[in-house]
């Protein structure tokens, strides 16, 4: 007989490159993302136990790593996203050729991330990261899906910004 | 989806999600190659949709891989867990 943690393990473990950067965007160290992961997969494990299971295992992990992060994590977390990517690209001195996609250094790329407002954040860590689709992440940002639609947006347009001069010339 | 088509023209139209569900790639087959149609036509489209491209492939770029080591941690407190039973359901890493 398959034990109540084997079942979970197996029908979890594949999401966990999701949580990981879902965490990742939701926390300002790896050490704190690396936690807020495990509290992710112990916390869906209780309610599994309870056999409170989901349909998919995607969109319901990455909803108690939300929540945790919003309660546990965001108090204490320190916020860059009180700097603007822009203030944030003058105070680095970064030379825009440098920042053309493919050469961005991830380190930067983390920051400018970090930056962005936190709803923006998470919409893409959502998206574009993990792979939700939109309406699933409305449902897991309780929000309308226009909304997370305008959001995505912003947050890729912010980004997209990290290409300087280069996104000028294609523009224009 | 062909009344969705239909009503576009008349009304205002929202470039910024128009371009946000073009990028992720989520207007179906027939309103996709509407919009394609129209973006040849409408400036703020095209523009946001190349911002939204670019900015879509610097976040793809921050996409991490979890650390092995962080599985087998997630593993082991899973596994903890569940044999400690319902008394010792607090996180065996934990305080």
């Amino acid at each position: 007989m398959v034990s109540d943690q084997d079942e979970f393990l197996r029908e979890t473990m594949g999401a966990m490159d999701l949580v990981f950067n879902l965490s990742r965007r939701l926390t300002d160290r790896r050490q704190d993302a690396e936690d807020l992961v495990q509290d992710t997969f112990l916390q869906a494990f209780r309610a599994w136990k309870d056999h409170r299971r989901p349909k998919r295992v995607e969109p319901w992990l990455a909803t108690i790593c939300l929540n945790l992060a919003r309660s546990r994590y965001r108090a204490r977390a320190r916020r860059p996203a009180d700097v603007s990517l822009e203030e944030w690209m003058v105070r680095s001195s970064a030379d825009p050729e440098s920042l053309a996609v493919g050469r961005i250094e991830r380190e930067e790329l983390y920051r400018a991330m970090q930056g962005l407002p936190e709803e923006q954040r998470v919409a893409i860590a959502l998206v574009d990261l993990s792979g939700c689709s939109t309406y699933e992440a409305a449902e897991i940002m309780r929000t309308p899906r226009g909304t997370v639609l305008s959001r995505l947006h912003r947050g890729r347009r912010a980004l997209a910004r990290l290409l300087g001069d280069r996104i000028e010339e294609v523009i224009r | 989806m062909i009344r969705w088509m239909r009503r576009w023209p008349r009304r205002p139209h929202d470039p910024e999600r128009n371009a946000a569900e073009y990028v992720t790639g989520e207007l179906p087959k027939r309103a996709r190659r509407w919009f394609e149609a129209h973006l040849l036509g409408c400036e703020d489209c095209w523009r946001e949709v190349l911002l939204g491209r670019l900015g879509r492939r610097v976040a793809e770029e921050a996409r991490e891989q979890a650390p092995a080591g962080l599985r087998d941690r997630v593993r082991a407190a899973v596994q903890l867990t569940g044999e400690a039973g319902p008394a010792g359901a607090r996180d065996p890493f934990g305080p």
